[in-house]
């Protein structure tokens, strides 16, 4: 099933299969170590439904929705 | 830029290069101790600290560079790191190598950037940290294998502990004497050869360029669109240049992004050596951090917790500070009036300079500590917990909505106490033109030092009356007061949201760092460095505008007004000479009013009168006119002294009945004396305020306020207040000869009341009020804040800007509240 960060459920893992957006935030989310083929973790969504808490590399680190738009997963 | 050449056979230095939350600070401090400086880069609004390490007979110096992710320069802010690791920055030593702090429990996005700083091939030294955090989530680094597969040593640190200190001091040392050889990463052959034709190509262009490029210098160029590196390159290689480098990326990018091309061989290297040096144990439980993030980011637990923590350090800022703020600035008028009183007393002008300039600036720029202090207490305390991503991630949602990020929140609130700790406080947001829209922002909040022109203005001139049954008329326009500053906020963050400070995207990407209890030494170095940066690098300013505030009052001080009220003060003495006479006369057969003040008996009379005064002061139950009744009381007293007096005393009775005793008459002539000598005192304070330079100017602009309602007196009292609102409560005090007042004054309140205009009519109306308070809701008339802002930005086109724009709206504002209200009748 593939789809995009945003769309994952707490506690979902998925495996990313691409990063897009513009250079400057695709650039960002790669050097964070979201790029093809790691595998993530959504943890949480913040209690007004936008940032969202994912795990990645064994770390975590937040994204706001429309940032997780940009990357496209496929759920394990 | 220069290259630096600092480097000597027995100094050496060295870059600290880091991730944020690495523990780059506590590992800063533990090596340099307390000997350490702040290093401005100009252009930039981030800065590093440069300290000293000793290592047996050797110094080295040790340059703290600001936490990144990454050496991918998208603006001057992240070029700092580049550009101070090939020493061409001024303030900071060229090093001669670096000590890579890596994390042990997130060490594969550590080594992001630790495969950049290698590539450098700078001698290099591996400081590890984090080792029993990651031990504690099951991971285990072979540091050996770590080392042979960088190429560099490798130490474990625990700053904060002590331990590996010496080791890495020693590794350091050793490593500095050899030169290191730069990382190769398996980067596809197209995409290093586009960097080695840059790079060449680069070389060329050095001499244009002004410094000596390097070849991950050429990467970075290849890779990074925009960026200021991007913007020089192209400025010094032309057009010509524009298309050899689309070209190159053209080539390099195989179809891929290139950015995409760089994470994927870094990555996929990090991940080829921790297969060999990291062992992870599967299966581990949920972590103490996720157990508390599961409270703290709640829906209902977490925003609960929120509110309370921000009522917390609201509250401190706004009300615990206030007790020590009243001592400081009352130590320092103490001070002041202390110090100048050993002045000789024809130095007038020194006297008020050491007084009212240097004792009043300086206690001006003391009183802002306590809060700085609480709020970087709480701020210090929050970030090493953890909690201040997780305050940020609870509120980003509302302050995106402005353009900002839930990192402003914090700093914003506190500007509703105190903009300066506000401003400061920015600094902890990562995003240069969030951090910048933030710091612009936090004057706009209503900050107490508002709050005496406030009370002034609604006590005097909005009426005690309840609205809808039980809303106070007076509490509901203060309270609009503190949304005038945040409903012009708003727009404003967004203009410059998408203006100004356009970014195409600000992305959020934010680490939520692992719970971890704070270090006391840690908090308390924030502390002294917050205080210390505060006082040395804004007190200054501040101090000086003080004293030229101070100037342009006093100055030019003609001395015809001195010998004008000199006169008047003479006629007063020589009237109060003569009612003694009188009293004298009729008293004690034909004594002058100087023998009647020897006179024993009256003497003691009035020292029984000032005892009795006392108790009543002590008292406060009854006034001045219950002395009277106390006439026996006093009699008793003077009849144990001399029968003479008392028959004296009888003698006088009955010539001015009962309620008069002759120690009452001289009492009164000489109460009589000291009000008319304050009153020449105030009204000669006045007359130079009005004759001075400041007066000048206020009288110059009165054309210009004339449309706020406001008159000469105003104007120049608004003008007055230029280093600190507060200050017009003061001047207004001068300018309608009260002499010293504050805002509670009953007298400075009648008198604005009952000031008239050039035409007789009231000055101040309802209108007038509102004007003033709109003005001082929006302007931003502190000079304290200018400051740390220019200190901040490191550069005086912010404050600048935000003087000029807050002063525009803040008269457009007045003008339209003094019209509107005056249409209404007001």
């Amino acid at each position: 099933m593939a789809g995009t960060l945003a769309q994952l459920r707490p506690g979902q893992n998925a495996r990313v299969t691409d990063v897009q957006g513009d250079a400057q935030l695709q650039q960002r989310i790669l050097e964070m170590g979201i790029l093809p083929g790691v595998e993530i973790r959504l943890v949480r969504v913040a209690p007004l439904g936008d940032p969202m808490e994912f795990s990645v590399l064994g770390y975590n680190l937040s994204l706001r929705k429309s940032e997780a738009a940009c990357v496209t997963v496929e759920a394990l | 830029m220069s290259h630096g050449t600092h480097a000597r056979a027995d100094r050496h230095a060295v870059a600290l290069v880091g991730n944020p939350n690495v523990g780059k600070s506590s590992l800063f401090t533990a090596l340099t101790g307390a000997r350490q400086k702040v290093a401005n880069f100009p252009g930039v609004t981030v800065e590093a600290k440069v300290g000293t390490a000793r290592y047996e007979n050797t110094e080295i110096t040790v340059i703290d560079l600001p936490g990144t992710y990454s050496l991918a320069a998208r603006s001057p802010d992240e070029r700092v790191a580049i550009d101070a690791l090939m020493g061409r920055h001024e303030e900071a030593p060229t090093p001669d190598g670096v000590i890579l702090i890596l994390d042990a429990s997130s060490l594969d996005r550590n080594l992001y950037l630790g495969t950049q700083v290698l590539e450098f091939g700078l001698p290099t030294v591996v400081a590890l940290t984090m080792v029993d955090v990651a031990a504690a989530r099951g991971i285990t680094v072979d540091t050996t294998r770590l080392s042979a597969a960088l190429g560099v040593p490798v130490v474990e640190v625990n700053a904060p502990e002590g331990k590996g200190l010496d080791e890495l001091k020693a590794t350091v040392h050793r490593v500095l004497h050899h030169p290191g050889k730069p990382l190769e990463l398996p980067f596809p052959t197209e995409f290093k050869g586009a960097v080695d034709s840059l790079y060449a190509t680069l070389c060329d262009l050095s001499v244009a360029l002004g410094f000596k490029p390097t070849r991950p210098e050429a990467l970075r160029l290849l890779v990074d669109t925009g960026g200021p590196l991007h913007d020089e390159v192209l400025q010094a290689g032309g057009p010509a240049f524009a298309t050899r480098l689309a070209d190159l990326r053209a080539q390099a990018s195989t179809g891929k992004s290139l950015a995409l091309v760089e994470a994927n061989a870094r990555y996929g290297q990090i991940a080829v050596w921790m297969r060999d040096a990291k062992q992870q144990q599967a299966g581990q439980g949920r972590t103490l951090t996720d157990k508390v993030d599961a409270v703290l980011t709640h829906k209902l637990w977490g925003s609960l917790v929120f509110v309370l923590v921000m009522g917390l350090v609201f509250q401190s800022i706004y009300a615990w500070a206030e007790p020590l703020m009243t001592s400081i600035e009352g130590l320092f008028g103490w001070l002041g009036a202390t110090v100048s009183g050993w002045l000789p007393e024809d130095a007038a002008m020194l006297r008020s300079l050491v007084e009212n300039g240097v004792f009043g600036g300086v206690g001006g720029v003391l009183v802002f500590l306590p809060q700085i202090l609480i709020l970087f207490l709480f701020i210090a305390i929050l970030e090493d917990l953890g909690y201040m991503s997780r305050a940020a991630f609870l509120m980003d949602r509302i302050m995106s909505r402005f353009g900002l990020s839930g990192r402003s929140f914090i700093p914003l609130l506190s500007s509703f106490a105190c903009a300066i700790p506000g401003v400061m406080g920015a600094r902890v947001i990562e995003d240069r033109n969030t951090r910048l829209t933030t710091m612009f922002l936090a004057p706009f909040m209503s900050c107490s030092a508002r709050l005496p022109v406030y009370t002034l203005m609604i006590g005097a001139f909005v009426p005690k009356q309840t609205v809808l049954g039980f809303l106070g008329l007076q509490g509901l326009v203060l309270f609009a007061m503190y949304w005038v500053g945040v409903l012009a906020a708003i727009p404003t963050a967004l203009v410059l949201k998408r203006g100004i400070l356009k970014s195409k995207s600000t992305p959020f990407l934010m680490e939520m760092p692992s719970y971890k209890l704070p270090r006391l030494k840690n908090v308390l170095r924030v502390l002294l460095e917050r205080g210390g940066s505060f006082i040395k690098r804004a007190g200054t300013i501040i101090l000086a505008v003080s004293i030229i505030v101070w100037a342009a009052l006093w100055f030019p001080h003609n001395e015809e007004i001195s010998a004008q009220f000199d006169a008047m003060r003479e006629s007063a003495q020589v009237a109060h000479a003569a009612t003694l006479d009188q009293f004298g006369k009729e008293f004690r057969q034909g004594m002058t009013g100087e023998q009647l003040l020897q006179d024993k008996a009256v003497v003691a009379a009035l020292a029984d009168l000032d005892a009795l005064r006392a108790a009543r002061q002590a008292d406060q139950a009854r006034d001045e006119e219950d002395l009277a009744e106390d006439q026996d009381a006093l009699a008793a007293a003077a009849e144990k002294r001399s029968a003479a007096f008392l028959e004296s005393l009888n003698e006088l009775h009955r010539r001015h009945g009962a309620a008069t005793s002759p120690a009452m008459l001289i009492r009164q002539a000489d109460d009589g004396l000291a009000d008319s000598q304050r009153d020449i005192d105030n009204a000669e304070a006045a007359a130079f305020a009005n004759d001075s330079y400041l007066g000048r100017v206020g009288h110059a602009i009165e054309p210009l306020v004339r449309p706020l309602g406001w008159d000469w007196r105003i104007g120049m009292a608004a003008v007055a207040s230029f280093p600190a609102r507060e200050v017009i409560v003061g001047t207004l005090g001068t300018i309608f000869s009260l002499g010293e007042v504050d805002e509670a004054d009953e007298g400075l309140r009648g008198a604005l009341q009952q000031a008239t205009d050039r035409d007789g009519r009231p000055l101040f109306t309802l209108a007038t009020g509102l004007s003033v308070m709109v003005f001082f809701a929006l302007c931003c008339q502190c000079a304290a804040t200018l400051a740390v802002m220019r200190r901040e930005t490191n550069s005086w086109k912010w404050p600048l800007a935000s003087f000029a724009y807050m002063t525009a709206l803040a008269y457009l504002g007045a003008l339209v509240t003094f019209q509107v209200a005056r249409a209404l009748g007001g």
